[in-house]
């Protein structure tokens, strides 16, 4: 299946768009990203292959992940002329039951998250709802209303969850690869590069340096240029690349090769977590697929054009997410980054210009190509256009991943989308970036989420890394486990950064075990000040941020460890204990219980007695009692 | 040229250099640990921050790796600037609170005790050495490993490794001192032993010969280079300043036309090794007389203080006694029958330097079989030094031992000698034993003999032409001895002898001509066959052989008219002039015909 032009791609595209939308069986996409594995999605599939495997009626399939962590496994069934549904925690036990309601038409509402009214991608204006006809089932929510996705915008997910990542034909049947195909059969490079720098499309690894400029800088500078996608994704609780990997890698691919078209280089790489296996096995396939049909390898489409695609596993650094550290390690050195005084542009792998770009920047890239710069301008702020992806985790009702074009606020991403903070507990923070990122407190929650906004507070966009933290939540606690990440991950080549992390831990917990005194938090700042001036790179100039955020909006409960020896969250145990109130205590015995220490006595229906010799802090009594009558001092 | 602001003051650099290197040109110091000049920057320490403003906002930027550009201002000593420095060498002074390089550092800013916890580490993490290691030498037998606050310098999996080339460049580099190659090298160190001190010590692959080396200058010792074994390194090419370093230069064989040539090859010393019975090899403090003279030279290993080695081998202790050895080699038929001549004085010198340098509570034992102070004022040295308090003892010394018997004996060598005035056997405990060894000929003079023609007499000495008619001639003409090489004799004798070598040289040099005795021999080349068996029978050298006219030649300046060539030659084409065959037959002739006639 050779690709040459527009009219190739059609072809296929009609075909497949018909397998999509309107399949002639009832076609059940099971969410395989890693977030719908580990919640049993393998094993679900396993058991509808099974069960349907002979049948003609349904047809098992493969899917990305739809974003939706807290619902996973999310199936998705459509046919038969019905409206696409949407199963939630669909484990092995009830696929074959949600499947054959689906087909006879009686739906367990329980397990339904909800059905879809225009399964469409955004780039696909040009074809007719394939839905409209279809009548919807009723009492069933429409998905699009649903708050979580009803304010997602989704470019870089646009396919995620929609097709089958390893099946080449359902990308191109949502118009994959025509953007790359059109922009070829153009043959300017500057007019991409153009359209790229018009749409404002900024990086999203976390920099946020415009990628237009990037590319054409690169392609300014003469030798063997190289195409690199940072695929390194490190921050703990971010997941957003893995996601597009696993669920659209052909967004990914075509992305570089137009970046590649446009800059002139023959040569791309993807460098990728090892442990991510999931992501390089459809990466890996995706590429083959591509090559087969001649988008990748030399001569593409007939022209003069030639690309190839390595794929370059990481062995678990976080710092290899740096890009000059990243391009270390592909030489197979050291991953360490090096003074950026010379541009990788200009001088990067290999000594020669090289052009690193984020996954999701690269994702991005297909669709400006065909909607327009203007289209994408349109979206977001002054200074940060389009949409962005978080991976919204912590103490959130709605964990998930999901698309907002930038500029929205705080307050909708966290509250309106995500669902706010369960049991009913107070919000208190969001971190944002990963661990270089800082800690915004309730104050800032009309905060609009851009680039220059995220960084007057203190904090860094990052790469999308989004952790809601509530009134459980120590922030001292909180910035002690971040520098314990970074004191590990650092890669220890400068002293500021090296030493000084170090020493900043130490202080942290110090102040955490009951032994901060006057002046720590004095010297955190000093510390925290000279690490982000005088460090090398990146990860240090940023790594004092969760220190000095948390000490900007709750130097009280520095001062409340250091002064008062208490930790008002409750976390750190050497400064705090657990107290029954006797006024709330119902006497319901669920906490003597559970208690397995048994430190809890009392009779029933009287105030229980909390033995504080036998307390270890564990909590379960704290997060069980539902009269909220254990209380911390 | 570039030009920009440095503290205010409008500068200039060149294209590509770095803050650094621009700001050690004008004299603005600015403190580093992990820079190099021998190797790329790395910005690790960030201790040379420097503050920059590039027209719109102030950074912070390395000095050491940061490329100057037309217009920047850099403020190299702002409040920031010092007070993160400050902080920096505080935090490494918690590291390492034992480095010097950080302790002289943090009383430069004035901080006494960290505010941190304090580590125990020794190594500041600058990277030179690993840097070092790979850039320079090319090997990286040494790199950091690990992440973070783990991160230490380390060989492949942890364990000596024979990727280490030996070279001790990581050593020599490291500001902390904390490198040691025994933990690092599969195989053992071999210090280069420095020729001139007598192997007293270790020199570098890169040398001034000795202090007052003519010409003055450095040599590289092929064998031992990096640079030219492998083709890293070159770090001596990069700091000369005079560029004066040329890797190409090898050994050149030069001709010169000269009229008389003077060998002046000097001696060899013997080695006493193989004379067990002295110890010298085993014993540390068994010396020859030339290591005793490095120790004793101002520009010798010890600066010119007399010490003995301690247990480790270093030169600590200044000796309570000293033995010295006459006669090692010489007049002994086991060695050399001749005396060496020049001991006893020297020794007599020994004696009183050790009295004069060491005080003169130091005991001296001069054992002599005879002390022979013939010349000009050595008579009066002699009595000098026994008035110093010298001990001389007549006999020789027939073994050294560290095997103690006294408790004073302890610790010390102990020489076990005859005094043959007392006719007592002595055992004389001390800390230093010097070995008075023979002059002996030069290993090479068999050869350097065959080159000049001159012969070599029983004892290995150059041969001249008369001991008494001859002393500088050679029994080549035009080729004089001088010095050592002919016969073993003190300072004043060789200047003698070479003066007159010298004024035997200039007395043919200035007539310009040389007469040649008229009974030469001739070979004539329309006979030769161009055999050559003539050429290994002259014993002067005087003749060559013409390729290309393929037959043999006389040197008349050289020959003697022995005759050898004329009675061996095959065909008949060597003769001696007024000689030849025609001339002797008729001469026989003459005579049978006179016979004839006397007895007729």
């Amino acid at each position: 299946m050779e690709i040459r032009s527009e009219k190739d791609l059609e072809k296929i595209s009609s075909e497949y768009r018909n397998k999509i939308y309107y399949p002639d069986a009832v076609k059940i996409n099971i969410g395989m990203a890693s977030c719908g594995i580990a919640a049993g999605a393998r094993l679900s599939y396993e058991k509808a292959k099974n069960e349907f495997s002979d049948s003609k009626e349904a047809l098992i399939c493969q899917t990305g992940c739809l974003g939706f962590c807290e619902e996973e496994p999310l199936v998705e069934v459509v046919g038969q002329g019905r409206p696409r549904v949407i199963f939630r925690h669909i484990k092995e036990d009830k696929i074959i039951d949600a499947v054959t309601g689906y087909i006879k038409g009686d739906l367990n509402k329980k397990w339904v998250l909800g059905q879809m009214r225009d399964p469409r991608c955004l780039l696909e204006d040009s074809i007719e709802n394939p839905a409209a006809e279809v009548e919807p089932f009723e009492g069933i929510p429409f998905l699009e209303d649903m708050p979580f996705y009803k304010n997602q915008t989704k470019i870089a997910l646009r396919n995620c969850g929609y097709i089958d990542p390893d099946s080449i034909e359902e990308y191109i049947a949502r118009t994959g690869y025509l953007a790359f195909v059109k922009a070829l059969s153009n043959g300017n490079s500057s007019d991409i590069i153009n359209i790229i720098k018009e749409s404002g499309l900024r990086g999203r690894g976390g920099g946020g340096f415009p990628t237009g400029v990037k590319w054409a800088t690169c392609a300014g500078h003469k030798g063997d240029r190289y195409i690199i996608c940072n695929a390194d994704e490190g921050d703990p609780g971010a997941y957003m690349d893995r996601s597009i990997l696993e669920g659209d890698p052909h967004s990914v691919i075509e992305g570089m090769l137009i970046a590649a078209f446009a800059i002139g280089s023959g040569h791309g790489f993807i460098y990728v977590r090892n442990e991510y296996p999931l992501a390089v096995r459809r990466l890996n396939t995706a590429i083959g697929q591509a090559e087969s049909c001649g988008l990748l390898g030399d001569n593409i489409a007939g022209t003069d054009f030639s690309f190839h695609i390595k794929i370059s596993t990481g062995a678990g650094a976080f710092v290899c997410g740096e890009s000059t550290a990243l391009m270390a390690s592909l030489e197979g050195n050291i991953g360490r980054p090096r003074a950026k005084y010379v541009h990788t542009v200009e001088k990067g792998f290999r000594q020669s210009p090289s052009n690193l770009n984020n996954v999701e920047t690269y994702a991005n890239v297909p669709a400006i190509m065909l909607k327009g710069p203007e289209w994408y301008a349109a979206m977001g702020t002054d200074h940060s256009k389009g949409t962005k992806v978080f991976s919204l985790v912590g103490k959130i009702e709605n964990t998930g991943l999901v698309e907002v074009p930038m500029g929205i606020s705080l307050n909708d991403i966290v509250f309106k989308i995500g669902g706010g903070v369960p049991k009913n507990k107070k919000f208190k923070a969001v971190q944002t970036g990963g661990p270089s990122g800082g800690c915004i407190p309730e104050k800032f929650m009309d905060l609009s989420v851009d680039y220059q906004k995220l960084a007057e507070v203190g904090s860094i966009m990052g790469s999308g890394g989004m952790i809601v933290m509530d009134q459980d939540t120590c922030m001292v606690d909180v910035a002690r486990y971040f520098m314990d990440f970074l004191k590990e991950e650092s890669c220890g080549q400068c002293s500021p950064c090296r030493e000084g992390i170090k020493q900043v831990l130490d202080i942290l917990t110090g102040i955490c075990e009951g032994n901060g005194k006057e002046g720590d938090i004095e010297l955190l700042e000093e510390l925290g000040n000279m690490i982000r001036k005088f460090s090398l790179c990146g990860l240090g100039t940023s790594a004092p941020n969760p220190v000095l955020t948390t000490i900007l909006y709750f130097r009280d409960e520095y001062e409340a460890h250091i002064r008062d020896k208490k930790c008002p969250a409750g976390v750190c145990k050497n400064l705090f204990h657990y107290e029954i109130d006797e006024e709330t205590c119902t006497g319901c015995t669920l906490c003597a219980k559970q208690c397995p220490k048994e430190a809890i006595t009392g009779e029933k229906k009287k105030p229980h007695k909390l033995d504080q010799e036998r307390c270890i802090k564990c909590g379960i009594c704290y997060e069980n009692c539902r009269f909220n009558a254990i209380v911390i001092k | 040229m570039i030009n920009f602001k440095l503290n205010g003051k409008e500068v200039q650099g060149e294209e590509g250099q770095y803050i650094l290197e621009v700001a050690k040109k004008y004299g603005v110091e600015i403190p580093t640990l992990c820079n190099h000049s021998s190797l790329e920057p790395a910005g690790m320490c960030r201790l040379c921050t420097v503050e920059l403003f590039d027209g719109r906002k102030t950074r912070f930027v390395t000095a050491c790796n940061y490329p100057v550009w037309e217009g920047m201002e850099v403020n190299t000593d702002t409040e920031a600037v010092h007070q993160g420095r400050k902080l920096i060498v505080e935090l490494l002074l918690a590291r390492c609170p034992d480095a010097p390089v950080i302790k002289e550092l943090a009383q430069k800013y004035g901080i006494e005790t960290p505010r941190f916890k304090s580590g125990d580490s020794d190594c500041i993490l600058c990277g030179l050495c690993v840097r070092m290691c790979e850039e320079r030498m090319g090997v990286s037998a040494i790199s950091l490993a690990g992440r973070g606050v783990d991160m230490r310098v380390e060989t492949p999996f942890r364990i000596k490794t024979d990727a280490c080339q030996v070279c001790g460049a990581c050593e020599s580099v490291c500001p902390a001192g904390c490198i040691d190659i025994l933990e690092i090298a599969k195989y053992e160190p071999r210090p280069i032993l420095s020729e001139w001190d007598e192997g007293l010590q270790e020199r570098k692959p890169v040398y001034i010969p000795f202090p007052q080396a003519v010409p003055l200058a450095a040599v590289i010792d092929s064998e031992a280079c990096v640079h030219v074994n492998t083709g890293n390194c070159g770090i001596c090419r990069d700091v000369c300043e005079a560029g004066a370093i040329d890797f190409g230069q090898e050994e050149e064989i030069i001709e010169v036309k000269v009229g008389s040539i003077i060998l002046a090859t000097g001696y060899d010393l013997m080695d006493p090794t193989p004379m067990k019975q002295f110890g010298y090899g085993e014993y540390p403090n068994v010396f020859t007389s030339l290591e005793f003279e490095r120790l004793s030279n101002a520009t010798g290993p010890t600066g010119g203080r007399i010490l003995v080695r301690d247990r480790e081998g270093s030169f600590t202790r200044t000796p309570k006694s000293v033995a010295i050895l006459h006669c090692i080699g010489s007049r002994d038929v086991n060695y050399h029958e001749y005396c060496s001549r020049v001991c006893c004085m020297y020794a007599l010198k020994y004696s009183h330097l050790i009295k004069e340098k060491c005080g003169h509570d130091t005991a001296v034992y001069d054992f002599y079989i005879d002390q022979r102070c013939y010349g000009k004022g050595y008579e009066e040295f002699y009595k000098r030094c026994q008035e110093e308090g010298t001990t001389f003892i007549r006999g020789k010394v027939a073994e050294i031992t560290d095997q103690a018997i006294k408790p004073e004996e302890t610790g010390k060598l102990i020489a076990v000698a005859e005094d043959t005035l007392l006719g007592s056997t002595l055992r004389v405990p001390v800390d230093m034993v010097i070995l008075c060894s023979a002059i002996e000929a030069r290993k090479d003079a068999v050869d350097v003999g065959r080159i000049f023609g001159v012969n070599l007499g029983a004892d290995g000495f150059f041969l001249e032409e008369h001991p008494k008619l001859g002393p500088l001639n050679t029994a080549t003409d035009g080729v004089f001895l001088a010095g050592t090489c002919q016969s073993p004799k003190d300072i004043p004798d060789t200047v003698a002898q070479a003066s007159g070598a010298a004024a035997k040289a200039l007395s043919l040099a200035t007539r310009g001509i040389v007469e040649v005795p008229s009974t030469i021999s001739y070979i004539d080349p329309d006979i030769c066959t161009g055999c050559q068996v003539c050429i290994g029978l002259c014993p002067y050298s005087a003749i060559e052989f013409d390729e290309r006219r393929w037959v043999s030649v006389i040197n008349e300046a050289v020959c003697k008219g022995c005759g050898s060539c004329s009675g061996f030659c095959p065909s008949g084409a060597a003769q001696v002039r007024h000689f030849n065959k025609k001339q002797l037959f008729a001469e026989l002739e003459g005579v049978i015909d006179a016979i004839h006639w006397v007895s007729m």
